[in-house]
C-alpha cells in the first residue's frame, strides 16, 4: 500500500512564493493592454463632478483607438504619488499653491507647444502664473474656472425692498435693513474656517486691493518681509481687514459654532439674506430648498462699483508630470479635453466658467450678475490661496472674528511669512 | 632532593588547590541558545525597517528643505533656529504638555474609581463591564465627530431650555474652555483601557488581606489607603507612562473636536507635524519630530528614574 502523497511543507512554501512573486509580477507590470492600446492613469477625483467626468472618459475611449484612459477617483493625496514618483499621467486637478509647488519644482512637463494653449483666455492663464512659474513654461493649463460672489436671497430681497448693493455704503444699508426687520443679514459659519477664508476673508480683500500684484511684491522682498515692512498684510490690509469685521458684525450671532452643513440649512430655510459662499453650494442649498431663487453679486469694497470683483478659482487645470511614461498619449487626452465643445459643454453642465477666449457667458440665474464683472476681467484668486498652509490663516481669521481685532491678525501672519521667508532663504 | 621534591609537590598542591578554588567560584557558565537570536530577529529587523529608519531618514531630511520631490539642497540647522522662535511651535508644546498631565490624572482617577465599583459585589458585573469598556472600541474620529454635534449644537440648546447661562453658547467655540472638551473626551476614550488594567491589578489582590484588614476595625477608607493603593501603585505606574505617551500624540480627537481651534488654542503637536505633508514644509515640521522625539524620550526617561527611586515594583 503506497503512502499518499501529500506535498511536503517546503514544496508548499515554494509553490505560495511563486504564486505570490507571479501575481506581483502581472500588477506591476507595463500599462500596455491588449490589442496594442496604451492604458494611462486620469486622476480627477472633485466628488461633485466623478460622475460627468467618468462619462467623459468614456467618450474619449470611445473615440479613438490607441489610448485607454483609466479614470482615478480615488480620494488619495497627490503628494505621496510625487514622492514615490508615480504620479498619474494627466491630472484635471484644482489649482492650488500646492500644485503650484509641483510647477516651481519643475516636475510637470511643458505644455506651450500645444496649439490648444493659445486657446486659453489669457487672464485665465494668468491665474496659473500668479502662483509660480518654472523657466518660463507652461505648465499647466486651466480647463474649469469656478467664479463665487455673495449668494443672496432674492426672495428676501424683494420682500424688503433692498437692491443688489453695488457700494459698499450700499451694502451696510441692505445689512441694516435686513438686520431692523429680524432677518440675519449674512451668514457666517466660523467653526469651519475654510468658509471664512474663502468667503470673508477673500472677498473682502479681492475686491479692495490688487491681491496678485501685493503678493508679487510680498514675495520679491524676500527674508525683509515683516511688519514694518512697507509691502506687508499690516501696511495693505489694515483696511480692507476693518471694513471685513466691520461687516462680520451683521452675522448670526451663534457663527463660531455653526459649520458649513448648518449654514446651507439655515440658508436653505430663508433665515438669512447673504451667505458668502461659492457655486457649490447650490447643489446643497437646494437639498432644503429647491425652489429657493438666488443670485450672486460681487461684493462691493468701494464706494465705485467698477471696483467690485469676482473671485474665481481654478477648479480643474490640465497637467502632465514629467514622470509619466505616458506623456505622448497623455496629451492626445489633453487635446482632446481641450476641444472647444468638449470644455464648453462641461463648463455650462457644471456651473462653471470656460478658459477659452470667446467663451459662452454664464446663464444659471443663480450666477448671471456675475458676468459683468468677468468680462471687465474684475477677476481675482483669493488671498488666502496665496498663503502656504503652514500659515494657520483660517485659525488667526477665528481669532480675529472673535475678538474683532484685526491687526494682530494681520501681525501675525506677517510674523509667519517673515518665518517662513527666512526658512526657505536659508 | 627531598627539599625540591617536597617544594614541588607542594606548589603542585597549591595550583590544584588554587584550580579547585578558581572553578568553585566561577559561576557556571550558561550557554545562550543560539535560536533565541533567530527569534528576535524578525521582530528587530521588522523594527530596524519601519520605525527606525523612516525615523533617521526624517532626521536626515530635517536638515535640508527636502519636500519630497524636485530639487532640493542642504540647510543645516536652519530649520531648528527657527522652530525654536516659532509661536505657534511653542504654543503647541505648551498645550500638548499640560493637556497631557490634566488627562493622565483624570483618566487614572477615574478609571481607579470605576474599577473599584466594578469589582465590588455589585448585580450585573459582567454586563456592567462591557458597557464601560464600550468607547474604547469606537475609532477616535467618530467620537470626536459626535462630541463635537453634542457640543456645539444638543449642549447649548439644553442649556437654553434649562436657563443655564454658562453653557449656552458652545464650549469649543471659546478659546479659553475648548481645552475642556478635549480633554473630557480624550479622557472618556481612554478610560477603559485604564480600568482594564486597574481591574487586573485589584483582582491580584487577595482576599484574605482585606478580611484581616476588616477584622481589625479598619474602615472602608482606611482599607483603600492602606491596603488598595500600595498594591495597585505598579499599575498605577504603568497606566500613567502609557497614558502619558498616549497624550502627548494626541491627534484624532483634536481633529475630530475643534481642528486645533478656536484660533490656535488646541493645537496639539502632532497636529502640527502632520500639516507639514501637505503644507510643502515636510523638512520643517521633521526638525519639529526630531525635537518632539528627544523631549519624549526624556520625559520617559523621567518616569522611569522616578519609578525606580521609589522602588516600585512593576
Amino acid at each position: 500500500m503506497t503512502p499518499l502523497t501529500h506535498p511536503s511543507r517546503r514544496a508548499l512554501l515554494r509553490s505560495a512564493g511563486a504564486g505570490l512573486t507571479a501575481t506581483a509580477l502581472a500588477a506591476c507590470g507595463d500599462a500596455t493592454t491588449a490589442g496594442g492600446r496604451t492604458a494611462i492613469r486620469f486622476f480627477q477625483n472633485k466628488p461633485e463632478t466623478v460622475d460627468y467626468v467618468a462619462r467623459l472618459v468614456a467618450q474619449f475611449n470611445a473615440s479613438q483607438d490607441r489610448v485607454t484612459a483609466v479614470h482615478d477617483s480615488s480620494q488619495t493625496l497627490l503628494v505621496p504619488q510625487f514622492v514615490r514618483n508615480q504620479p498619474p499621467d494627466l491630472a484635471a486637478w484644482n489649482y492650488t499653491l500646492e500644485v503650484s509647488g509641483y510647477v516651481s519644482t519643475g516636475v510637470l512637463t511643458d505644455l506651450a507647444d500645444l496649439p490648444e494653449a493659445s486657446t486659453v483666455d489669457p487672464k485665465y492663464q494668468a491665474l496659473i502664473d500668479q502662483f509660480a512659474t518654472f523657466e518660463g513654461q507652461t505648465n499647466v493649463l486651466p480647463f474649469s474656472v469656478a467664479a463665487a460672489g455673495v449668494i443672496y436671497n432674492r426672495r428676501l430681497f424683494e420682500e424688503h425692498g433692498v437692491e443688489v448693493p453695488r457700494t459698499w455704503s450700499a451694502l451696510l444699508q441692505a445689512c441694516e435693513t435686513f438686520r431692523t426687520a429680524g432677518v440675519t443679514p449674512i451668514y457666517t459659519t466660523a467653526q469651519e474656517v475654510w468658509t471664512v477664508q474663502q468667503g470673508l476673508f477673500d472677498y473682502c480683500t479681492g475686491s479692495a486691493l490688487d491681491v496678485a500684484g501685493f503678493f508679487r511684491d510680498l514675495r520679491a522682498l524676500g527674508t525683509e518681509a515683516g511688519p514694518d515692512a512697507e509691502v506687508s498684510f499690516s501696511a495693505v490690509f489694515a483696511d480692507p481687514v476693518a471694513k471685513m469685521l466691520q461687516l462680520a458684525a451683521y452675522s448670526n450671532p451663534d457663527a463660531a459654532s455653526r459649520a458649513y452643513a448648518d449654514g446651507n440649512l439655515a440658508f436653505g430655510r430663508g433665515e438669512a439674506a447673504m451667505y458668502l459662499q461659492g457655486p457649490w453650494a447650490f447643489g446643497e442649498i437646494a437639498k432644503t430648498d429647491p425652489d429657493l431663487p438666488l443670485g450672486s453679486f460681487p461684493l462691493p469694497m468701494t464706494e465705485d462699483p467698477a471696483q467690485a470683483g469676482v473671485r474665481v478659482n481654478l477648479d480643474l487645470a490640465l497637467w502632465i508630470p514629467t514622470a509619466s511614461p505616458h506623456r505622448g498619449e497623455a496629451r492626445t487626452m489633453l487635446q482632446w479635453l481641450m476641444r472647444p465643445d468638449v470644455i464648453g459643454r462641461y463648463n455650462a453642465d457644471n456651473l462653471a466658467i470656460s478658459p477659452l477666449r470667446d467663451a459662452a457667458p454664464l446663464t444659471d440665474p443663480r450666477l448671471v450678475d456675475l458676468q459683468p464683472a468677468l468680462d471687465a476681467g474684475r477677476i481675482y484668486q483669493g488671498a488666502q490661496t496665496y498663503v502656504p498652509l503652514t500659515i494657520p490663516i483660517g485659525n488667526y481669521l477665528q481669532d480675529a472674528l472673535r475678538t474683532g481685532d484685526g491687526a494682530a491678525l494681520l501681525r501675525r501672519l506677517d510674523e509667519d511669512w517673515a518665518r517662513l521667508a527666512a526658512r526657505s532663504a536659508a | 632532593m627531598a627539599t625540591t621534591s617536597t617544594g614541588a609537590s607542594r606548589a603542585r598542591a597549591d595550583l590544584g588547590t588554587a584550580r579547585t578554588r578558581g572553578e568553585r567560584r566561577r559561576a557556571p557558565r550558561r550557554r545562550v541558545d543560539r535560536v533565541s537570536y533567530l527569534f528576535l530577529l524578525p521582530a528587530v529587523l521588522l523594527f530596524t525597517v519601519f520605525i527606525t529608519l523612516p525615523a533617521l531618514a526624517g532626521a536626515v531630511i530635517s536638515l535640508t528643505n527636502y519636500v519630497g520631490f524636485g530639487d532640493w539642497r542642504f540647510v543645516g540647522l536652519a530649520n531648528y533656529a527657527v522652530l525654536f522662535t516659532d509661536p505657534n511651535v511653542l504654543t503647541s508644546y505648551g498645550f500638548t504638555l499640560g493637556f497631557s498631565v490634566v488627562t493622565v490624572v483624570l483618566v487614572n482617577a477615574v478609571a481607579l474609581v470605576l474599577a473599584l465599583g466594578l469589582n465590588a459585589r455589585i448585580k450585573l458585573k459582567t454586563a456592567l463591564r462591557g458597557v464601560f469598556f464600550l468607547p474604547m472600541v469606537v475609532s477616535g474620529i467618530v467620537i470626536a465627530f459626535v462630541f463635537n454635534y453634542l457640543f456645539s449644537t444638543s449642549l447649548p440648546a439644553l442649556a437654553t431650555t434649562l436657563r443655564l447661562t454658562g453653557l449656552q453658547t458652545s464650549l469649543l467655540a471659546d478659546p479659553d474652555l475648548a481645552w475642556i472638551a478635549v480633554v473630557l473626551v480624550t479622557a472618556w476614550q481612554a478610560v477603559p483601557s485604564a480600568l482594564i488594567i486597574y481591574l487586573a491589578g485589584l483582582l491580584a489582590i487577595p482576599e484574605d488581606v482585606y478580611e484581616a484588614a476588616a477584622l481589625d476595625g479598619a474602615t472602608a477608607w482606611r482599607q483603600f489607603w492602606a491596603i488598595t493603593l500600595p498594591l495597585v501603585a505598579g499599575y498605577v505606574v504603568i497606566n500613567t507612562v502609557l497614558g502619558f505617551k498616549n497624550f502627548l500624540n494626541a491627534y484624532d480627537i483634536i481633529v475630530g473636536l475643534t481642528d486645533g481651534g478656536p484660533g490656535t488654542s488646541t493645537r496639539s503637536v502632532a497636529m502640527t507635524i502632520f500639516s507639514g505633508f501637505t503644507g510643502g514644509d515636510y523638512a520643517y515640521q521633521m526638525a519639529n519630530a526630531v525635537v518632539f522625539f528627544v523631549l519624549t524620550v526624556v520625559i520617559s526617561v523621567l518616569q522611569l528614574q522616578i519609578i525606580r527611586r521609589r522602588g516600585v515594583s512593576l
